[in-house]
C-alpha cells in the first residue's frame, strides 16, 4: 500500500510536469494579448490611400477652391506657382530634367502616383498643422497642385472615383531594387597605377565648426510670462517660417522688423496673427495656418517672438 | 541663383564646386587648422603651469572629497566631454523639425551608440507621446484586428539585438565631391545599439496574417505620420516591434515608446512612435518611397524600395578630427558595417588602393552591427592616402567611389557606400580627399 502510494505520488508529479511543459509550448502560438480593435477605431485611424484608389474617403475639390486653399496654406512655403521658397521643395516644373545634371524632381516631373499627393497633404500638410483638412479641401490642394503641373485642366474637379485613373508622367521609371550593383575585387597587389592618382582635394569652408559650442540652453530669465507660456507654441506652429524667414516672417533676431510692426500696437500685431495679414513684404495665414491654436496661444507665441532675443 | 531654391540641388551646386576649389580657401582652412592646434598647446601649456596636478605633486582631486551619490540622479558625461555631441549641418534642410543630425562617430569607442548620441532624423519633429495614452493598432488582411497598450506588448516574450541603424543618407552629401572637413558629417548618419522589443512576426501570428497579406503600412505618430511599405518577408524574418536602447526605454528621438526596427535595411523604414500596422496586398506607394528614399540613375530611372545598407566602412583614427602628431606608433582603427550580415574581413591601404593589407577584427562580430578594425602602423612621417574596404559575408566587396558612380551618376542622393579617403599630411593633418 505505502508503496502504491508512492507511485502515485511520483506518477502524479510526472503528469504534472508533462502538462505544464505542454501548457508553455502552446502559449507560444497564441498568447491572447491585446484588445480587439472595432470598426469605429479602425476607421478613426486607418488614412492611407494606395495608387489605386483604396482608401480614399468620399469628396471632391475643384481648382478654383484648391487655389484659394493653397494660397491659404501652402503658398508660404511652396510658393504662388509651386516654385519652392527658400529650401521649401518645389511641387511644380522640371519636366524631362531627370537626365540632367541638376535634376528638378517635383510632383509634375518624379512622383509616380497622384494617390500619394493626396495622402501625403492629407496625412502630413500643411507642414505646421498635420491632420487638419477635411476630404474636400485635400481634394481641391490635390488638385491644385496637379493643375500646377499642367496635368489637368483648370475645369477639372477630383474626386474619390477619378484620382486613380490619372497617369503621371513618371509612373514607369521607377523599378524594383537591383543592386548589388558593383563587382568589386579583393585585390591585395598592384591593384592600380600609383602614377594615376589624382586626388581631388575637399571643398573648403561649408563644414560646420565643431569648435563652437551648440546653445541649446536658453535663457528664460528676461521674459516675461505670457512669452514663456507662448514658447511651446512658438517652437511647434511658428518655427516652421520664423525660424528661416520664409514668406517675408520676420525671424526671433531681426528686432528691426518687429519693432516696424511694433509701431502699430502689440494689439494690432496679435489680431494680424490671429486673423491673418497680407503685407508688402509677405503674408501671415490666419493662426499660422494652425486653427487649433487658441487666440491666447497665438497672442503668447507673438509675445515670445517679439521678447525673445 | 536658383538652385538655392532647393535643398537637394543646393547641396549638388556646392558638391560641384568640389573640382575647383580655390587655392586660397584652401590654404584658409590650413591657416585655421594650425592656429586651432596652437590654441590647444597654449591652454594646455597653461593649465599645467598653475595646476600642480602633475607628478611628482598630488592632484588636487585627491586631496578633497567628490560629490555623493545620486547628485546627479541620472548621470551625465564628465564636463570635460561636452564636445562629444550630435551635431547638423544647418544648410542641408529648410529647417531644424524635418532635418537630421550626425553621430559623433569620431569619439565614439566599441561599437555601441550611448543612447543620448544616435543620430537623429525627424520628418516632423520629436513628438513628446505619452506611454499611457499610446496604442499600437494592426489590422487589414488579418483574422482579428488587434490594439496593443505598451504594457500589452511587454508582456510579450523579448529579444534583444545589437544592430546598427544608418540613414540611407549617409554620404549622400560628396556623390559630387568631396566638401565635408570631418569624418562627423562625413559618415556620422550611423549610430548602433542593443535594441530590445517584441518580434513582428509574434505579433503577426497573435492578428492571423490571411494568405494575400505580402505587404504591410508602418505608420507613426508623428506630426509626419511618417509611412512605409514593408514587405511581408522581411517582417518575417527579423523585424522587431522595439521599445528600449541600450538597456533602458527608447528616447523621444528614438520613437519612445515603440518603434519599428528593420536590421540592416535604411533607418526610415524603422518607422517611430509606431501607431498603426495594416496589412495588405500591396505596397503603398507613399511619399517618403517615392518622392524620397528612391534612387536617380543616369538614364532617369529610379530604383524604389532600395532597402538594405550595403557593406561600408570608414577609418575613425585618424580622421580630420583625430590627426596625428609626430612620427612613430599608432592605431589605424575604424568601423565597418553591412546591412546583409557579418563583416568578413576589412582591408587598409595606405596608397590609395594600390596595395591591401587585412587589418583585424576586434571585439564583437555581429550580424549587421558596427564592427571594430584595427591595424597598428608605424608612421615615418611621409604623406599618406588612407583607406579602409570591406568585406562582409556575402562576399561583397565594399566598391570604389569610381565603380559605384559609373553605374549610378551623382543624382542618387542615398546608398553612397565607396571606400573613403583620408589624406594625412606630412604635420599629421587629415583631409577629406576623393581619387579619380
Amino acid at each position: 500500500m505505502f508503496s502504491l502510494n508512492k507511485l502515485l505520488v511520483c506518477l502524479s508529479f510526472l503528469v504534472a510536469i508533462t502538462f505544464s511543459s505542454i501548457a508553455l509550448a502552446e502559449d507560444i502560438s497564441h498568447f491572447g494579448i491585446g484588445k480587439t480593435a472595432t470598426p469605429e477605431e479602425i476607421a478613426g485611424w486607418d488614412i492611407d490611400v494606395r495608387p489605386d484608389g483604396k482608401g480614399l474617403p468620399k469628396g471632391q475639390g475643384s481648382i478654383s477652391v484648391g487655389e484659394e486653399l493653397y494660397e491659404a496654406k501652402c503658398a508660404s512655403c511652396h510658393g504662388s506657382f509651386g516654385e519652392g521658397v527658400g529650401r521649401w521643395p518645389p511641387l511644380a516644373g522640371g519636366e524631362d530634367s531627370l537626365r540632367e545634371d541638376r535634376p528638378e524632381k517635383t510632383v509634375g516631373s518624379y512622383w509616380p502616383y497622384a494617390s500619394t499627393l493626396w495622402d501625403y497633404i492629407n496625412r502630413a500638410m500643411p507642414f505646421p498643422a498635420p491632420q487638419s483638412l477635411k476630404p474636400d479641401e485635400v481634394y481641391a490642394i490635390t488638385a491644385y497642385v496637379l493643375y500646377l503641373n499642367d496635368l489637368v485642366e483648370d475645369d477639372f474637379v477630383l474626386t474619390q472615383d477619378n484620382l486613380a485613373s490619372i497617369k503621371m508622367p513618371n509612373e514607369d521609371n521607377f523599378y524594383i531594387d537591383d543592386r548589388p550593383d558593383t563587382n568589386n575585387t579583393r585585390c591585395m597587389k598592384k591593384c592600380k597605377d600609383p602614377s594615376k592618382i589624382v586626388v581631388i582635394q575637399s571643398l573648403s569652408g561649408i563644414t560646420p565648426d565643431q569648435e563652437k559650442e551648440e546653445s541649446t540652453t536658453e535663457q528664460n530669465n528676461s521674459l516675461s510670462e505670457t512669452a514663456i507660456a507662448g514658447k511651446a507654441i512658438y517652437t511647434s506652429s511658428c518655427l516652421v517660417c520664423h525660424g528661416s524667414g520664409v514668406a517675408g516672417a520676420p525671424t526671433l533676431t531681426d528686432k528691426e522688423s518687429w519693432a516696424k510692426r511694433l509701431e502699430q500696437g502689440m494689439d494690432t500685431v496679435v489680431k494680424h496673427a490671429i486673423g491673418g495679414f497680407l503685407g508688402e513684404k509677405g503674408m501671415m495665414p490666419p493662426k499660422g495656418g494652425n486653427m487649433s491654436l487658441t487666440d491666447e496661444d497665438v497672442k503668447n507665441a507673438v509675445h515670445y517672438m517679439v521678447e525673445a532675443e | 541663383m536658383s538652385n538655392s531654391k532647393k535643398p537637394e540641388s543646393s547641396k549638388a551646386y556646392l558638391a560641384g564646386l568640389a573640382n575647383q576649389v580655390p587655392s586660397s580657401s584652401r590654404r584658409d582652412f590650413l591657416k585655421k587648422g594650425i592656429k586651432f592646434s596652437t590654441g590647444l598647446a597654449a591652454t594646455a601649456a597653461t593649465s599645467a603651469a598653475i595646476s600642480d596636478n602633475l607628478p611628482p605633486n598630488i592632484p588636487s582631486w585627491s586631496k578633497t572629497l567628490g560629490s555623493g551619490v545620486v547628485s546627479t540622479p541620472y548621470g551625465i558625461p564628465s564636463k570635460f566631454e561636452k564636445n562629444v555631441i550630435r551635431r547638423t549641418v544647418p544648410w542641408l534642410t529648410a529647417d531644424k523639425i524635418s532635418s537630421i543630425s550626425m553621430s559623433p562617430i569620431q569619439e565614439l569607442k566599441g561599437i555601441i551608440t550611448p543612447n543620448g548620441l544616435v543620430f537623429e532624423r525627424y520628418h516632423a519633429g520629436a513628438p513628446i507621446v505619452n506611454p499611457e495614452e499610446h496604442r499600437l493598432m494592426i489590422h487589414g488582411l488579418v483574422d482579428n484586428p488587434l490594439i496593443f497598450t505598451m504594457d500589452d506588448l511587454m508582456r510579450f516574450p523579448s529579444e534583444s539585438v545589437i544592430n546598427f541603424l544608418e540613414c540611407p543618407a549617409n554620404g549622400g552629401m560628396e556623390w559630387r565631391g568631396p566638401q565635408m572637413e570631418a569624418l562627423q558629417f562625413t559618415h556620422g548618419m550611423i549610430s548602433c545599439c542593443e535594441w530590445t522589443g517584441v518580434r513582428l512576426s509574434t505579433l503577426l501570428a497573435e492578428v492571423g496574417v490571411q494568405t494575400k497579406g505580402k505587404w504591410i503600412l508602418a505608420e507613426g505618430a508623428d506630426g509626419a505620420a511618417m509611412s512605409r511599405s514593408i514587405p511581408m518577408d522581411k517582417a518575417l524574418d527579423d523585424a522587431l516591434i522595439v521599445y528600449a536602447q541600450n538597456g533602458e526605454m527608447l528616447r523621444p528621438e528614438q520613437g519612445y515608446p515603440v518603434r519599428l526596427f528593420n536590421p540592416g535595411w535604411e533607418g526610415n523604414t524603422s518607422v517611430k512612435w509606431l501607431r498603426r500596422l495594416e496589412i495588405g496586398d500591396k505596397p503603398w506607394h507613399h511619399r517618403e518611397e517615392t518622392s524620397k528614399y528612391t534612387d536617380l540613375m543616369p538614364d532617369g530611372r529610379s530604383r524604389r524600395f532600395s532597402y538594405e545598407q550595403e557593406a561600408n566602412s570608414v577609418i575613425t583614427s585618424p580622421c580630420p578630427e583625430n590627426p596625428w602628431g609626430q612620427k612613430g606608433a599608432y592605431e589605424i582603427e575604424g568601423l565597418a558595417w553591412s546591412g546583409r550580415g557579418k563583416i568578413k574581413h576589412v582591408d587598409v591601404s595606405i596608397d590609395g588602393g594600390v596595395t591591401w593589407r587585412p587589418a583585424r577584427l576586434k571585439g564583437l562580430v555581429l550580424s549587421k552591427a558596427l564592427t571594430r578594425f584595427s591595424l597598428p602602423f608605424k608612421w615615418s612621417g611621409a604623406p599618406l592616402l588612407l583607406q579602409s574596404r570591406a568585406i562582409d559575408e556575402t562576399g561583397y566587396v565594399q566598391p570604389t567611389l569610381n565603380q559605384l558612380r559609373d553605374i549610378r551618376g551623382t543624382n542618387s542622393i542615398y546608398h553612397k557606400n565607396s571606400i573613403h579617403t583620408w589624406q594625412l599630411q606630412s604635420n599629421g593633418k587629415i583631409k577629406n580627399v576623393q581619387l579619380k
